[in-house]
């Protein structure tokens, strides 16, 4: 890399059909980059590589990394942390989350009505078999209605922005979203390398995210002052970082199934001093984990007569059992109806449309377009056992077509969005790359979100798969208030 | 506090410390070993008496050597208690319960694992290397001073910390001083309480020049040699050390210190379940409080580090019993 390049001096310009975060179609600055688009004309190249290389060893250090499924038990890897930011307009944002608020209020009511009273399925809104014969729906909780009907605390919503330069929600992510530690700890390590740029710039802070997250939690119990544990699958899970950085944040103690036990309907954790009454459980496992004695009974990670205590209405479970049915991608094309429905209200954010592989009609438009269309399983996640049309090759198509007609009922299949581009410091330089973005909704008495989420880069050229797992990094996201006037 | 995070932050400090005591006792065997005669590999193998460690060694087949017993002891992956072991047993129990202790602790001793990883290929066993493992344990408690609060999991790292020390002082001094009695054939301990015929202190009958270097490698080792200067001001004698190690209310190391910050932590702890551990620390303070060098004569010096060792394993446990119910 030349002495005297500066960090634009390489970026190319983007083909068309890919929305440029920074720039508009003249090339020039949009007005939440103005500022950093006229700094990273000045940063000289080296010195940028020289600061992503003390933000690497920071990482290292702080120990921030995530373990890899399938390969060596304790394998850490550091998720690469790009230098630079996703800058966000601040009245974009109040849009989007107003639009985020509306979505999760609407699911929450279809989480409480689809284990209660079902008047969305006898309305015939959404298909009662899709429900009640889904694998995330769960009859062992049928009636249980958790303090203020609140099912999410916690909700990390997929959003994508297309060439139309408009957001859409690509997923809801009830279960147990991760990644809000990611979020924290890129504002740390670019606050700490770029001081100047947050002088530039007035950044809407995200540091309080534990403290409206332990409100949230602690509004879940009816309790006063109620204890709080987060429950981990332990340390050789893939987020334990993110479980032990919240627990730490929060001031709660991280606890693991062997840690709680159930006496009379009431959960305990074992300390020092004997047993702890526990009011709270924000659980960082699956719902079949939870309880051998009523879901999977070869799981090590829960807690015997977990479930019987939580019906009992003896201790909160946060999200709450059962959410998984209403992030589930064969209920995802109903959201905008549930908005409807409950709210009265049209939605603010945008679904993808979705063809449903079950329907023979919107299979056989699937198969025919497999080329174009993005093919997902229903219950899938982490980017794996799905098909981009457009990146792949002809033989892997039909290795794809075979897989999806033998189980259509597996698969949905959406067209392929083109995800918005962001600058990003690659091996070349500075280049645009792909990527998403997760905002963190939290649900107490009231809807809270921090601005910004956590922005999942793409570090492969002309890549769409963000997921840390293969490939993806991340990035500080700002949402900045511009200056009215200036 | 969880019963388990108490016991992971009271095993990731006695790993720590085991490092650092294994570090201190090969660099002193290494220097020892420099002064011994050609081809006499007694000095060469102590530091596997010492560690409880010769059978182990044996079964690698190697030839004893002052470098080859350094470099099993440090290095060796299949040795539970190789320095390589022992710290990252110490980084394994930190990191299942980082969010007990500081961030600052978390990254000294994240830190110390990443240096250590690098040092790998090379697998030192030099004085540098050992300097830098005493170092990282000295930063790591360090920290801990100032940056942890006065609480649970500190009192459990520092007990974990001091029945390691005391037990580490005990099997150094039962190993490398002579048997302060007339008649009786000297021994050392092992782990398990069964004694073996003494490897070092036997043989020979030494000069007093040798007597001088041995005596000053066993205070080197627990970092008492300068203290037994300011303390005694005198020619260095077995009477003197055994006084000094064992008795001393300010040493770091000595087993009354060891015992008396045990002690002194049980009382801080939570005592409804800990009525063993208390009266057991008690006891054992009470020996060393009031005790003498004669007591410890009339039963014989190997006899009594014999005693104390096993009563260290039992508080031991009395503590596990106490404040870590397995399930």
């Amino acid at each position: 890399m030349a002495a005297d390049l500066t960090c634009l001096d390489r970026l190319v310009d983007l083909p068309t059909g890919v929305y440029d975060e920074m720039r508009d179609a003249a090339g020039l600055a949009r007005p939440a980059y103005s500022d950093y688009m006229n700094w990273l004309a000045h940063m000289p190249e080296q010195q940028m590589q020289s600061r992503r290389a003390e933000a690497d060893l920071l990482f290292r250090r702080m120990g921030i990394t995530f373990s890899v499924y399938g390969e060596a038990e304790g394998t850490e890897r550091l998720i690469p942390s790009d230098v630079v930011p996703r800058i966000i307009d601040g009245q974009e944002w109040q849009a989007l989350s107003r639009g985020l608020t509306q979505r999760v209020t609407a699911i929450n009511r279809f989480i409480d009505d689809v284990y209660h009273q079902q008047d969305i399925l006898k309305a015939g809104v959404v298909p009662a078999e899709q429900v009640l014969g889904n694998a995330q729906y769960r009859p062992e909780v049928a009636g249980v209605r958790p303090v203020r009907g609140v099912y999410t605390q916690i909700a990390g919503v997929d959003i994508v922005r297309h060439s139309d330069g408009r957001y859409y929600v690509l997923e809801d992510n009830l279960r147990v979203p991760s990644g809000v530690s990611y979020m924290l700890s890129n504002r740390r390590m670019m606050m700490r390398l770029f001081p100047d740029l947050f002088r530039l710039h007035r950044v809407r802070p995200v540091d309080h995210y534990p403290a409206l997250l332990l409100r949230a939690l602690k509004a879940a119990s009816e309790r006063d002052d109620p204890v709080v544990v987060l429950l981990t699958p332990g340390r050789f899970n893939s987020a334990y970082f993110e479980h032990a950085f919240l627990a730490k944040q929060m001031g709660i103690e991280l606890v693991e199934g062997q840690d709680l036990f159930v006496d009379d309907h009431q959960v305990f954790m074992r300390t020092t001093e004997g047993p702890k009454r526990v009011d709270v459980i924000y659980r960082r496992i699956d719902d079949m984990f939870l309880d051998p004695r009523v879901f999977r009974p070869d799981s090590m990670l829960g807690v015997p007569g977990l479930i019987e205590a939580y019906r009992a209405g003896e201790v909160a479970i946060c999200n709450a059992v059962g959410t998984g049915v209403a992030d589930d991608k064969s209920i995802y094309p109903y959201v905008p109806e549930m908005i409807r429905f409950y709210l009265g209200e049209e939605p603010l954010l945008n679904n993808v449309p979705t063809w449903q592989c079950r329907e023979p009609d919107q299979l056989s438009h699937v198969l025919a377009h497999l080329d174009e269309l993005v093919v997902k399983e229903v219950h899938g996640a982490g980017g794996y056992g799905m098909l981009v049309g457009p990146t792949s090759s002809r033989a892997e198509i039909e290795q794809f077509r075979a897989v999806l007609q033998a189980n259509p009922g597996n698969y949905i299949a959406q067209p392929t969005l083109s995800l918005s581009a962001c600058p990003t410091f690659v091996e070349e330089g500075i280049a645009s790359r792909h990527i998403d973005l997760r905002p963190f909704v939290l649900m107490g008495r009231d809807v809270e979100i921090v601005p910004g989420g956590l922005t999942r880069v793409a570090l492969r050229r002309g890549s769409l798969v963000v997921n840390s797992s293969q490939g993806g990094g991340t990035k500080d996201t700002w949402v900045i208030d511009l200056n009215q006037g200036a | 506090m969880l019963s388990r995070v108490a016991w992971h932050l009271y095993w990731m400090a006695r790993y720590m410390e085991r490092a650092e005591n294994m570090a201190r006792i090969l660099d002193v065997g290494a220097s020892l070993a420099m002064l011994s005669q050609p081809g006499d590999s007694s000095a060469a193998v102590e530091p596997l008496i010492i560690t409880d460690s010769v059978e182990a060694f044996r079964q690698r087949g190697v030839q004893a050597s002052a470098e080859s017993v350094a470099r099993f002891l440090a290095w060796d992956r299949e040795h539970p208690s190789s320095i390589l072991n022992c710290l990252q047993a110490c980084r394994e129990n930190a990191r299942a319960v980082r969010g007990a202790i500081t961030s600052e602790m978390w990254e000294c001793i994240n830190d110390t694992w990443l240096q250590l990883s690098a040092r790998r290929a090379a697998q030192p066993t030099d004085s540098a290397f050992f300097d830098w493992v005493r170092e990282r344990s000295h930063l790591m408690h360090g920290v801990m001073q100032a940056t942890i609060r006065q609480g649970q999991p500190r009192h459990f790292i520092v007990l974990g910390m001091f029945l390691e020390r005391a037990d580490n002082t005990a099997r150094i001094l039962s190993v490398k001083q002579s048997p302060l009695e007339a008649g009786q054939s000297a021994h050392a301990l092992q782990g398990d309480g069964t004694s073996v015929s003494d490897q070092a202190a036997s043989g020979p009958a030494e000069d007093g020049l040798s007597a001088h270097y041995r005596l000053s490698a066993v205070l080197r080792s627990v970092s008492a040699l300068e203290a037994y200067r300011d303390v005694r001001n005198d020619q260095i004698d077995d009477r003197g050390v055994a006084q000094l190690l064992i008795f001393d209310p300010t040493l770091p190391r000595s087993l009354r210190r060891c015992v008396e910050e045990v002690c002194h932590i049980l009382g801080e702890l939570p005592g409804s379940h800990a009525r063993v551990a208390r009266r057991l620390s008690a006891h054992m303070a009470a020996l060393l409080q009031h005790g003498a060098l004669e007591d410890v004569e009339r039963v014989g010096l190997h006899v009594f580090l014999d005693r104390f060792i096993r009563n260290t394993v039992r508080l031991g446990e009395a503590v596990q019993e106490a404040y870590m119910p397995t399930a």
